[in-house]
């Protein structure tokens, strides 16, 4: 598998990758967690190399796991202010990426509000690009680091029985990890209210659940996801106590799932909304914080690996077919 | 209540199970301990009660009351609706949210359960208000009031107008599988009317609510629940085409059911006659086709629940001109006369008749009374099915007496009414 040549110039999503990518991709992320985990974290595999963070919505996980990826390669890595930039003064985004291509990034992680936008960028830049999460479609890097985090607890994640709970309709996380999950052979499960059930949800490859005791039944792994404050003001869910009171993870829900079953959560929590504290807090089952290691890993690995896909440098090309 | 105490020569009407037969029943504990022929005079008892060859049925279910309880106690209070309910046969209402405050908390669901508890003679069940202040913007916390013991959930008497708010409303109640009502109307189109739109209003010279009001807001909600799922009451319904519409979804599979005030199969528009503002409700007496209509519909089963629309108004509110008169009727006491003489007028078989005040809405609801059961609570109604009299509105139990019966003639009258086999009402 060493040798597999991973066939995509970019990480728009987990769709469209086949088992052998997803595989790959792991691998490498389970060795850069051998170096992570050493005193001396460099490997200067993109020595020379430039990094560009574009993240159109705030971040600071993501933005930072990056950040840190891209340095322990040995990448210049730069980190654009949109919020303050010239995307404030009215410039469109295709002129923004133009005119970032022009300065030669080798590879260019995008997060934007609008499902699709890093797609669209993709089309107009010569180099890799990384989605870090566009709108509610998809955030590849965080289904990866999950699928690492759970595959080094539990070996095969073939035959798992993985939930994920809460607000699935507004979830790039859920999107992206269900198709990882499914193509690595899990049986998944959505677990939320019916407002926030995307329709057509049962069609995923996932069997969908309103009531969370009935859907933890047998699960080997509850990802928890995170509920924004503005779902809870009476549109979608009527109030937060609400919300916890049927699906927040605590101590009773969980001990419907399998005895040991892990906790995950892509964070940042709403603690007492969409989980207990002492359920986040769980010394052998709450896998939170590994997620956050493997993320860098992972993001290492995605980097390495699209980098190493980066055609010869020539002139900036006309854009239109990449992908 | 200890002891048994059998009420026999009774002619038994039981909608659930088709019984029309005389017997009597045995009442142990509360409880319907046995029924039929065999209970006779005879029967072992520590009280008896001779029937005298009377209708014995299961006691009303009336999904559709509101008291003024908490916030207008001059209308009525859950205690005087009780009252009234017992004189009227009526063992269990329902109350509407739109009180003031409005009932969309667990506090307040939770209250009138208490309240009732304690004050009423009958069962008293809240409704739970779908959306905050039934303002149609933010829904209510519909689970947990659920669990605090809410019968279903409405918007009583002010529409959702909002789509997208229904439609998320609608959807996170499928999630519970809750009963949603929902009277269907159009404020824009309704607005400020008195009655039915049409010619006899316009030579009243007064404002009419046309019957689309209801169709576009019944055809919304009825796509809305085939969409979402949820389990839809069309509340109040009062036109031909309105039933034509729920008769049609139910048939493609929407879960819809439907409720008829009975003032709605009992009066058409031209009994507004001379401005009379009891006569002022919504929805309004409509024309006699509808009103065939909905009876015909009674006949064949298709409407679910017919519901007295209780709705009380003090003299200040409706000696008025008929333009700023509330609008409302009072009904509890006039739902069973009122349904029986359909029964006699206008040859609706009895027994469907009373399935829409017993077991029809106990089925929406999950109830086990509103049926002549072993083991059902003994929440029972004896009638004379054809006794004559005219209804006097001072006579009302009601604190409020805003009846369009009020001097009307009714056949059947209600004798005794019994709660969990204790007596709640005994004519004089």
């Amino acid at each position: 598998m060493a040798d597999y040549a991973f066939p995509h110039r970019h990480l728009l999503g987990i769709e469209g990758l086949n088992r052998l990518d997803i595989e790959t991709l792991l691998e490498l992320g389970d060795r850069y967690v051998e170096l992570n985990r050493s005193r001396v974290k460099h490997a200067n595999v993109l020595a020379g190399q430039t990094l560009v963070n574009l993240f159109f919505e705030n971040s600071t996980r993501t933005q930072g796991s990056f950040e840190i990826a891209g340095r322990r390669l040995g990448a210049d890595v730069v980190t654009m202010p949109i919020a303050t930039s010239s995307v404030k003064k009215g410039e469109t985004l295709i002129d923004t990426a133009m005119t970032l291509n022009a300065m030669r990034p080798d590879l260019l992680v995008i997060r934007h509000g609008s499902s699709g936008a890093v797609k669209l960028l993709s089309r107009k830049v010569d180099c890799a690009v990384i989605n870090a999460g566009d709108g509610t479609h998809e955030h590849p890097t965080q289904a990866l680091l999950d699928a690492l985090t759970i595959r080094r607890r539990v070996g095969d994640i073939g035959g798992m029985r993985i939930a994920i709970c809460g607000d699935i309709l507004h979830s790039r996380v859920a999107r992206s990890n269900v198709a990882c999950l499914n193509v690595l052979g899990a049986e998944v499960r959505l677990i939320a209210p019916r407002t926030l059930t995307p329709p057509g949800a049962g069609d995923w490859g996932a069997k969908v659940f309103t009531d969370m005791r009935e859907g933890l039944k047998g699960c080997d792994v509850v990802m928890m996801l995170r509920l924004q404050q503005e779902r809870m003001d009476g549109a979608y869910l009527p109030s937060a106590r609400e919300f916890f009171h049927f699906w927040g993870l605590d101590e009773e829900k969980l001990s419907h799932a399998n005895p040991g079953a892990f906790i995950m959560h892509p964070g940042p929590m709403n603690r007492g909304v969409e989980i207990e504290s002492g359920i986040a807090d769980h010394k052998t089952r709450s896998l939170i914080t590994e997620q956050v290691e493997m993320g860098v890993a992972i993001r290492m690995a995605v980097l390495e690996t699209l980098a190493r896909n980066a055609p010869e440098i020539g002139a900036p090309k006309a854009g239109g077919k990449n992908r | 209540m200890t002891g048994r105490t059998a009420i026999y020569n009774a002619r038994l009407l039981d909608p659930a199970s088709g019984l029309d037969a005389n017997g009597g029943i045995l009442i142990e504990n509360g409880l319907i301990a046995d029924i039929g022929v065999m209970i006779t005079k005879a029967t072992v008892a520590d009280v008896k009660i001779d029937a005298k060859g009377k209708a014995l049925a299961p006691g009303l279910i009336d999904l559709r009351v509101k008291t003024g309880e908490p916030g207008a106690e001059n209308k009525e209070t859950l205690e005087t609706a009780g009252d009234a309910a017992a004189a009227g046969g009526v063992t269990t209402f329902i109350v509407m949210p739109d009180t003031d405050p409005v009932l969309d908390s667990v506090a307040l669901v939770d209250f009138i359960k208490r309240r009732a508890d304690s004050v009423a003679k009958v069962k008293v069940l809240p409704t739970g208000g779908l959306t905050i202040d039934l303002d149609g913007a933010k829904m209510s916390e519909i689970g947990l009031i659920k669990q605090a013991g809410a019968a279903f959930f409405t918007n009583g008497d002010k529409p959702v107008e909002d789509a997208g708010v229904l439609r998320r409303a609608m959807s996170y109640a499928a999630s519970f599988d809750v009963l949603v009502a929902s009277r269907p109307d159009t404020p824009s189109l309704s607005k400020n009317t008195v009655m039915n739109a049409g010619a006899f209003a316009a030579r009243l010279g007064l404002r009419g609510a046309p019957p689309e009001a209801e169709w576009i807001a019944l055809a919304r909600d009825l796509m809305l629940a085939e969409t979402t799922g949820v389990r839809l009451l069309a509340d109040c319904i009062s036109t031909a085409r309105s039933l034509e519409a729920v008769e049609s979804a139910r048939a493609s599979g929407v879960k819809v059911s439907c409720s008829v005030a009975a003032y709605s199969l009992f009066f058409n528009e031209l009994d507004v006659g001379d401005y009379l503002t009891y006569c002022k409700v919504q929805p309004p007496f409509r024309v006699e086709a509808d009103r065939m209509a909905l009876i015909d519909g009674l006949k064949r089963g298709a409407i679910d629940a017919v519901v007295s629309a209780h709705d009380p108004q003090p003299t200040e509110d409706k000696r008025l001109p008929i333009a700023d008169a509330a609008y409302g009727a009072v009904g509890l006491e006039t739902l069973l006369p009122a349904l029986l003489s359909l029964v006699v007028r206008e040859d609706v078989p009895l027994l469907a008749a009373l399935k829409t005040i017993t077991s029809g809405p106990a089925d929406l609801l999950g109830l086990p009374q509103g049926r002549l059961a072993k083991g059902a609570p003994a929440d029972l109604v004896l009638f004379d099915l054809t006794a004559p009299w005219a209804c006097d509105r001072d006579d009302l139990s009601s604190r409020s007496k805003n009846s369009p019966f009020d001097g009307r003639k009714l056949e059947g009258k209600v004798l005794r009414t019994w709660v969990d086999g204790a007596t709640v009402f005994e004519r004089g």
